[in-house]
């Protein structure tokens, strides 16, 4: 087990700068996930980790060693990949005994690991079959076993669960979760899937464009986005984002969008005229039939079972509530959307950045 | 659908009419073979069964027996080759050499292939691709072309009349094919598997040992089977540079003499000079199958 330490690496292909300046603190034992669309950079990172790119500028350290210029087989990492990459040509015993076999490890010291993986993957029955005799969660598990049996200092995973099958993929997330949990190994895991980021991460760090937007634990990133993308990003269905400005009334500052004035916490600090983004996730807006709120008429209404998604438009805007009543709604009536003000996000208009309220501004 | 039985029929009427086409040739060779010289050219009728089977080609041929002791002293050509017992139908030794210099010419083109195509494969540098071109450029050139420098240039090395000599030159002319061939069998192989087993702890050359190369076994078997086969029927180059040497399709035109044409001893070498490209097929048949990385990764 090691901490990780990146500092300011830079990642240019040509003249193509896809990592600008990372810096990132992985404290020994910590679940990790990089999220971010496709393309942000998050596999190019863990593949810098992990040695199979090369570092334009910066520094990655593993254990309190820069890495740098080490080969990627004296890291002592292991890496689960998106398409599994076993060795075909070798049974599942072979494929877990490889690494072991390359460092010339006393046989029955390989047998025993092997056993012991086997054991925890419940790979013991296929472990003399061929991979293309297995399914893929099977696969899958083959894969993390050769991972584990090395016990590496850091494990590394690039979206190793998105050629799964819906079931199989939740599965195989708590296998992965229990299984750090008892190895208590450094994991850095990319995914692009914020179910997955969400359910297995200590740390999540959210990526764009080769930047870190934000880093923190699951529920930090859901409850108070560092900025819109985050915002819009984390969370399905995604916020609903409001353009308008800030106005004043007898009560306090209000925000004000298409002629319609809600009220607003009033620890914010903004000012009255200040242009704003205000996001308000669907599970905090109250929908009803009447009464108090915006209103909008019911585009779509997708029953889930525990909750039921109404899409309704308001203006031009589509605007989404997720609600846990029986609501007799259908198409074309008219809701009202009421944001439960204590749950309101806002966001600068033009720098896109959280607006904070003033005490947790310290 | 099922097939209806008619064209199920047809299909295989259809199917060994072909093989009969393709085979008769190779059947007719067999027989004459097989023939006594008086019944391959008959010229008052063509003789298919009608003859008496006499294996006194191959004796020559193959055994290395005197053709004058066992015809009684005279052959097709009227000649009485192998005076003081000494018969130049004798193919024996021309059989070794066309199998030292196949095998041979087949392992260094592999092992200079492999390594070119997994480089090119696999490694970035400058040029890749020109290099790719300028490889496949040497074919373009027919091998008559660079008869004349190569026999100067074989003379002054002393390569001429030599194995090691008609094995580089044979390779020479297999090695853009092998590279070229191993190369699209190697892109097949996905880059993750070099990586994962890297980070298993392979250097490079483990790696390619252990999980690159397995993974082409069908490729490198089929690349060894063209370029044995070229080797093993290549005429004009081993002509022009051997003299003791002698491979099989460049001794087997010494049987066509200004007197006459020795076609039963012809046949019996070429039906003979079959079989060992026929075992090397078979040997590498095996390794000839198709969906070696299957269940490596996510299809």
């Amino acid at each position: 087990m090691a901490s990780v330490t990146i500092s300011d690496a830079i990642k240019k292909y040509g003249a193509l700068q896809v990592l600008h300046g990372i810096n990132l603190d992985i404290r020994n034992g910590q679940f990790i996930v990089l999220l971010g669309p496709s393309g942000c950079g998050k596999s190019t990172l863990l593949r810098m980790i992990a040695g199979l790119e090369e570092v334009t500028a910066g520094e990655i350290s593993i254990g309190g060693s820069k890495m740098n210029d080490v080969h990627p087989k004296d890291r002592n990492i292991a890496m689960v990949f998106q398409n599994y990459a076993l060795y075909a040509h070798m049974s599942v015993r072979e494929n877990m005994a490889f690494s072991m076999r390359l460092k010339k490890v006393d046989k029955s010291k390989i047998a025993e690991r092997v056993g012991w993986a086997a054991k925890i993957l419940s790979l013991e029955p296929f472990l003399d079959r061929m991979p293309r005799e297995l399914s893929g969660g099977q696969r899958q598990r083959v894969a993390m076993g050769r991972a584990i049996v090395r016990n590496p200092d850091v494990f590394l995973f690039d979206e190793p669960l998105s050629n799964l099958d819906a079931k199989l993929r939740v599965q195989m997330r708590t296998e992965i979760k229990e299984l750090h949990q008892n190895l208590k190994t450094t994991t850095i895991y990319v995914t692009h899937d914020q179910i997955e980021a969400m359910t297995m991460a200590d740390v999540v760090v959210i990526m764009r464009d080769g930047n870190i937007e934000q880093v923190g634990s699951p529920l930090e990133v859901y409850d108070n986005p560092a900025n819109l993308f985050v915002a819009e990003f984390i969370g399905s269905p995604g916020m609903n984002i409001l353009e308008g400005t800030i106005g004043e009334d007898s009560v306090g500052k209000t925000f004000d969008f298409h002629g319609f004035s809600m009220p607003l916490p009033q620890d914010f600090k903004v000012h009255a005229g200040q242009n704003v983004l205000y996001g308000i996730r669907p599970e905090h807006v109250i929908t009803s039939t009447s009464g108090a709120g915006l209103q909008a008429t019911v585009k779509v209404v997708e029953p889930t079972g525990p909750e039921t998604h109404i899409y309704a438009d308001h203006g031009d805007m589509e605007l989404c509530s997720v609600s846990r009543e029986r609501l007799a709604l259908s198409p074309q009536s008219e809701v009202r959307f009421l944001p439960d003000i204590d749950f309101v996000h806002l966001f600068d208009a033009k720098t896109k950045i959280a607006i904070l309220k003033s005490q947790s501004a310290g | 659908m099922k097939t209806p039985l008619s064209l199920v029929a047809l299909r295989y009427a259809a199917a060994m009419f072909i093989t009969v086409i393709f085979m008769f040739p190779i059947f007719w060779w067999g027989l004459t073979s097989i023939k006594p010289a008086s019944d391959i050219f008959n010229k008052d009728e063509v003789v298919v069964f009608d003859f008496k089977p006499t294996l006194i080609n191959y004796r020559v041929t193959v055994l290395g027996e005197s053709p004058s002791m066992l015809t009684g002293g005279g052959t097709a050509s009227g000649t009485t080759m192998g005076t003081g017992g000494e018969n130049s139908f004798d193919g024996r030794k021309t059989i070794f050499d066309s199998i030292v210099i196949a095998i041979g010419s087949t392992i260094f083109t592999l092992a200079v292939s492999l390594g070119a195509a997994y480089a090119l494969s696999r490694m970035a540098f400058r040029g890749n691709q020109l290099y790719l071109n300028w490889i496949l450029s040497h074919r373009f050139l027919p091998p008559i072309a660079i008869i004349v420098p190569l026999v100067f240039m074989f003379h002054n090395l002393g390569l001429r009349d030599t194995y090691l000599g008609l094995i580089l030159v044979h390779s020479l002319i297999n090695l853009p094919i092998a590279v070229l061939l191993l190369k699209s069998f190697l892109d097949d192989v996905p880059k993750e598997l070099d990586q994962a087993a890297m980070i298993d702890g392979a250097t490079r050359w483990q790696s390619f040992r252990m999980v690159v190369v397995p993974m082409i076994r069908g490729g490198i078997a089929a690349t060894a089977v063209l370029c044995f086969v070229f080797s093993w029927t290549e005429f004009l180059l081993s002509l022009f540079l051997t003299s003791e040497i002698r491979t099989l399709p460049v001794k087997i035109t010494t049987f066509v003499t200004s007197t006459g044409s020795e076609w039963g001893f012809i046949s019996a070498l070429g039906t003979s000079a079959m079989l060992p490209s026929f075992i090397f097929i078979l040997l590498v048949q095996r390794h000839l199958v198709r969906g070696l990385t299957m269940g490596a990764i996510k299809d």
